[in-house]
């Protein structure tokens, strides 16, 4: 398959189960809310050494929050229940408990319930209080610029994460270029992630190293300076590749994304450097979920 | 289906009162209406046939109507889980004792102990009600744990006594000691309160749209004038409600005053500025 000059590989993406909440932190202004935002889902990159995956889904209006302020959805994932709930407490307890002015609230509900703000209401010493609104608990914790609300519990979603795509361009500048295009519209679709530093990722990996103490190790096959000395999958002309990998609480919202990103880089096409879209997969013995570009871009 | 209709019978006059707590969607569920009138109410140390009390009509249990209620039909609603039950006119005590779901209506005024130990669903009366409304039955420490009460007119004395949780929304006017002995829960009132507010309260929220005439216990330090993000949330779950609360423009600047410090003092009176 070819789009504007551009060759989609018959490949797939390969994505794992993960489980999945989204939260909203609202605050005084909407610069607040993004900040206390930006601080829960820092370092929040990978699975692999973060423990979870986060971001900033979108800004939400006034009109959109349970507080009538303005606000942030933040969606986070891990690979079990457990280890998410361990990031989402200690993330609100030490991210957004400390942001001025902010209050946290579920995004989501779901069979399942995990503690949002459960836990870190005891850092009210006994000051704290407890308010049942339309069912949801939610707690008053005394802090020094006034209260921090926060509602108890949050849903845990079934979600899907480690959909990816791999942008092969002639340079550096054109891959990223092509990437930050893609980022930009896939941000507009709902229900998913871009985890890593905005958005892309450049040092995509492969499972295993020759160090026995790594598990993940550079995907030597799209580095382009190994051309030569590895069994590579590049081109000559190929320079430079980046990676967008995508998190979403259905394989259908991830399906989405990759769309409207890989039809972004594509419309930037040829003529603008951009050679080849492809994915990293395991061989497709280890994730559930197959992205095939071709049926995606079909 | 037309709705299960109790007329209570003008004669022989009522004079013992009755109890009306094997009248619920739960107790009358698959009953015919042969079966619904055999139905034995207690009343004084006797017990009479329901239909030798009521004209009985209409064959839907979850819809059930009282008309030509009287101050002496107590247990209204008891233990009931589900379903509707509209009163058109008085009724007596423990009204939605127990009460568990469903929704109650009474246009008129109720007794003593209404929605007393009340777990969940609502009451609305449109008019007043009588001393203990959401309490706890006399040497109980938990009243109300759960649901909406929402009263048009004014509220007895010891409105919310013992209340656990829950809420109560008083259009009119609170008696005394309301939200004595509180334990938590939400009790807003939009008129004013008498004497002795949240004597001996130990948490839970009241919550006044003017400063009381009687002013605030010492028992109650003030703690100063706050904007508090959870009064827009309960404003919106007003929003909902059948009651001049859906109205009340929302509001989070209110002044605090935390109580009783005879006892553990975690409880509040947040009164609007």
């Amino acid at each position: 398959m070819i789009i504007n000059g551009v060759t989609i590989d018959p490949t797939f993406a390969e994505a794992f189960p993960m489980k999945g909440t989204r939260i909203i932190i609202t605050a005084h202004n909407a610069k607040w809310a993004m900040i206390s935002a930006q601080a829960f889902t820092g370092f929040a990159t990978s699975v692999i050494a973060c423990g979870c995956e986060a971001g900033i889904e979108r800004e939400l209006d006034p009109s959109e929050t349970p507080d009538g302020r303005h606000g942030v959805a933040v969606l986070i994932f891990a690979m079990g229940g457990k280890g998410l709930a361990k990031q989402v407490e200690t993330r609100a307890g030490q991210c957004v408990l400390t942001s001025p002015t902010s209050a946290l609230f579920s995004g989501i509900d779901g069979e399942i319930e995990m503690a949002l703000g459960q836990n870190l209401r005891f850092f009210g010493d006994g000051f704290q209080i407890s308010k049942m609104i339309d069912g949801k608990r939610y707690w008053r914790i005394p802090v020094m610029d006034g209260e921090f609300l926060t509602q108890e519990k949050t849903g845990v979603v079934s979600s899907v994460g480690g959909g990816n795509f791999l942008v092969l361009a002639e340079s550096q500048a054109q891959a990223l270029a092509a990437c930050e295009a893609a980022i930009e519209q896939m941000r507009k679709i709902p229900n998913v992630i871009m985890p890593f530093p905005g958005g892309v990722v450049r040092s995509g990996s492969k499972v295993g190293s020759k160090y026995k103490a790594l598990n993940a190790s550079t995907n030597d096959a799209f580095c382009p300076t190994l051309k030569g000395q590895t069994n590579s999958d590049l081109s000559p002309e190929v320079e430079s590749v980046m990676e967008i990998v995508i998190d979403g609480l259905s394989k259908e919202d991830i399906d989405k994304a990759m769309r409207v990103g890989i039809q972004a880089v594509c419309d930037l096409g040829a003529e603008n450097g951009i050679r080849r879209i492809s994915a990293g997969n395991y061989g497709g013995k280890l994730g559930p979920f197959h992205f095939h570009l071709q049926e995606i871009m079909a | 289906m037309s709705a299960l209709t109790f007329t209570l019978k003008t004669a022989p006059a009522l004079v013992q009162r009755i109890d009306c707590s094997a009248l619920t969607s739960d107790a009358l569920a698959e009953k015919s209406l042969k079966d619904i009138a055999e139905i034995e109410l207690q009343t004084g140390n006797t017990t009479v046939r329901a239909d030798s009390v009521f004209d009985i009509s209409g064959d839907d249990v979850n819809n059930i109507v009282f008309v030509n209620s009287s101050d002496k039909l107590d247990f209204v609603g008891h233990s009931m889980t589900t379903g509707k039950i509209t009163v058109e006119g008085n009724v007596g005590a423990y009204t939605g004792i127990f009460m568990d779901g469903g929704n109650i209506e009474v246009n008129g005024d109720t007794g003593i102990y209404t929605a007393c130990e009340m777990k969940s669903g609502q009451i609305k009366i449109n008019g007043n009600t009588g001393d203990f409304v959401g309490g706890a039955r006399p040497g109980r420490k938990n009243g109300m744990t759960g649901g909406t009460v929402i009263i048009t007119g004014n509220s007895g004395d010891r409105t919310g006594d013992h209340m656990r949780r829950g809420m109560i929304l008083i259009e009119g006017n609170a008696g005394d000691y309301c939200a004595a002995r509180m334990v938590s829960g939400t009790i807003a009132v939009l008129g004013d309160t008498g004497a002795h507010l949240a004597y001996a309260m130990k948490r839970g929220t009241v919550l006044l749209t003017q400063t009381p005439s009687r002013g605030i216990s010492a028992n109650f330090n003030d703690c100063g004038s706050h904007t508090l993000a959870f009064l827009p949330l309960l404003f919106a779950s007003f929003a909902k409600l059948d009651s001049k609360f859906a109205q009340v423009e929302s509001f989070s600047r209110v002044q605090r005053y935390a109580g009783d410090l005879a006892g553990i003092g975690m409880g509040e009176i947040l009164v609007k500025i």
